[in-house]
């Protein structure tokens, strides 16, 4: 057998000590059963069962390609960076399973030049803006007032409600329009023609938080599910 | 200093270790110059010809016919109580919004200066740009510095009395005298890259076509569903010839007609 230097003898059993723990930890944290720990937090509403590979794919590459991709960018002899690791998740990612021919706010849409000062308030370019993931819940807005950002100028002929929408703009009461009106339209459901009768806006937060649905449970388009996503690529 | 020569050559050999491997290939914005076959602005043009067509064929043919045979169209059509067709408008905004789900990166977009949804009233650049398009119907090209976008307007000119007729008699509308050949408004598009290879070109010209034809297919399955109105029979007739609906093929094949001779024109001049 080869001699160890008495002098490297802490170095050595060091290293021994690192694989052994180490290669079983990479083993264990890569297996899909504990997902969650190295996960940055608990998945939103809806995404519990599904797993990390559905959003976080391998980027292009091996390791070292990717740290020369880099180094190359950062010195300035590379146009683009790449991704390190995995690739990052995107608003693809998101329609693979959500996208629908009646969203009401499509996120394609705001890339449209009209809405450039719109999206410096909101960037409704990308679904996380509203929907960050790993936190838990439906919706991580700051303030349910972003429909002033597009809306100030609604007319709506024949106003139904027992408030007008000219009147609520007017007095700046922008968290009523989620009291009526689901973001996307996904919801079959009969809106209110009184102000009273609306969804109360502590449900709304609480919805959003991750509660339970207060325009009720039917929808016009339900979202794949983990299995249905994976079908998808057979078709 | 002997340190020193060690973290000198430790540094070089990594350097060579990562230069040797090779990067990851690098996705240029800018087809390179022996690819290079059309510039985006000329591509814009032929999708927009074909739009043109597209569009024209599908108010004049399907809407305004179809209405003559008691045929519904609807901003609502969507709606699960409302059995109709959708209007021109919508039958853009369902291609705009299937070529958003194609892997080809083109947006497309429509807007006006008196819209009948406020939502799509134009603004800033666009504003602007549109009073030119108004006065000579000629296209405007700009790049969207914030989206790093090259970016295409095309008048959207009245062609058929239906769009006429729809927009003055619309309960929201905020013009009431528009008349045929009137701009309307003008339908915005908009591409990453300054110039497309060849391939890239017909991806896009595709991917528009494929629009169409999914867009239309979906109201081709709404009508399936309709359950208190008169279902026309889908085939090979038109709405003039009856209560008859040309199927996607035929209909498609109808836009290449009308529109292939200018848009093989393009291509086959630069091939």
């Amino acid at each position: 057998m080869f001699k160890i230097n008495p002098l490297r003898k802490r170095q050595f059993f060091g290293s021994i000590i690192g694989l052994i723990v180490g290669i079983p930890l990479i083993y264990i944290l890569t297996l899909d059963a504990t997902e969650e720990y190295i996960s940055i937090g608990p998945m939103n509403t809806g995404h519990n069962d599904l797993k990390c590979f559905a959003c976080h794919t391998d980027a292009k590459g091996n390791l070292l390609q990717q740290i020369q991709s880099n180094f190359s960018h950062t010195i300035g002899v590379r146009e683009n960076g790449v991704d390190f690791g995995t690739k990052d998740v995107t608003v693809d990612n998101c329609l693979q399973c959500h996208d629908r021919p009646n969203d009401r706010h499509p996120v394609y849409r705001f890339s449209e030049p009209r809405f450039k000062d719109a999206i410096k308030n909101i960037d409704a370019t990308t679904c996380i803006t509203c929907h960050t993931e790993h936190q838990e819940e439906r919706v991580s807005v700051e303030s349910i007032n972003y429909c002033m950002n597009c809306h100030q100028t609604l007319v709506v002929e024949n106003d139904p409600i027992d408030i007008s929408h000219k009147d609520l703009i007017a007095k700046e009461q922008w968290f009523t329009c989620i009291q009526c009106h689901d973001f996307h339209g996904n919801h079959k459901y009969a809106v209110p023609v009184k102000l009273a009768d609306t969804i109360p806006m502590k449900i709304i937060q609480d919805y959003f938080d991750g509660g339970s649905d207060p325009y009720g449970k039917l929808k016009k388009y339900t979202a794949l599910s983990l299995e249905d996503w994976l079908k998808s690529f057979d078709k | 200093m002997k340190y020193f020569y060690k973290i000198t050559l430790l540094s070089l050999f990594m350097l060579t270790l990562l230069s040797a491997c090779g990067g990851v290939p690098e996705e240029k914005s800018t087809a390179s110059h022996s690819e290079k076959a059309f510039s985006v602005e000329e591509v814009l043009e032929m999708v927009a010809k074909e739009n043109d067509v597209t569009r024209t064929l599908y108010t004049k043919a399907i809407v305004g016919k179809g209405k003559a045979q008691g045929m519904k169209f609807d901003e609502d059509w969507r709606k699960d109580d409302v059995e109709a067709g959708p209007l021109p408008a919508l039958f853009l905004r369902g291609v705009a919004s299937s070529i958003r789900k194609s892997p080809v990166p083109l947006g497309l977009y429509l807007g006006s200066d008196f819209p009948v949804n406020a939502a799509n009233k134009f603004v800033g650049k666009q504003a602007e740009l549109f009073k030119k398009i108004k006065m000579n119907q000629k296209p405007q090209f700009f790049y969207d510095s914030d989206q790093k976008l090259h970016t295409a307007m095309f008048a959207d000119v009245a062609g058929a009395g239906a769009c006429v007729s729809c927009h003055n008699d619309h309960p929201q509308t905020t013009k009431t005298d528009w008349k045929l050949g009137d701009v309307m408004g003008a339908t915005t598009w908009q591409y990453p890259k300054d110039s497309l290879s060849y391939k890239e070109t017909i991806a896009l010209l595709g991917s528009y076509a494929q629009g169409t034809v999914d867009i239309y297919k979906e109201y081709l399955a709404e009508i399936e569903e309709f359950k208190k109105s008169d279902k026309p029979e889908i085939g090979s007739k038109w709405p003039a010839e009856g209560n008859y609906l040309p199927t996607a093929e035929v209909f498609l094949d109808s836009v290449k007609k009308l529109s292939s001779y200018e848009t093989m024109k393009h291509l086959v001049a630069k091939k």
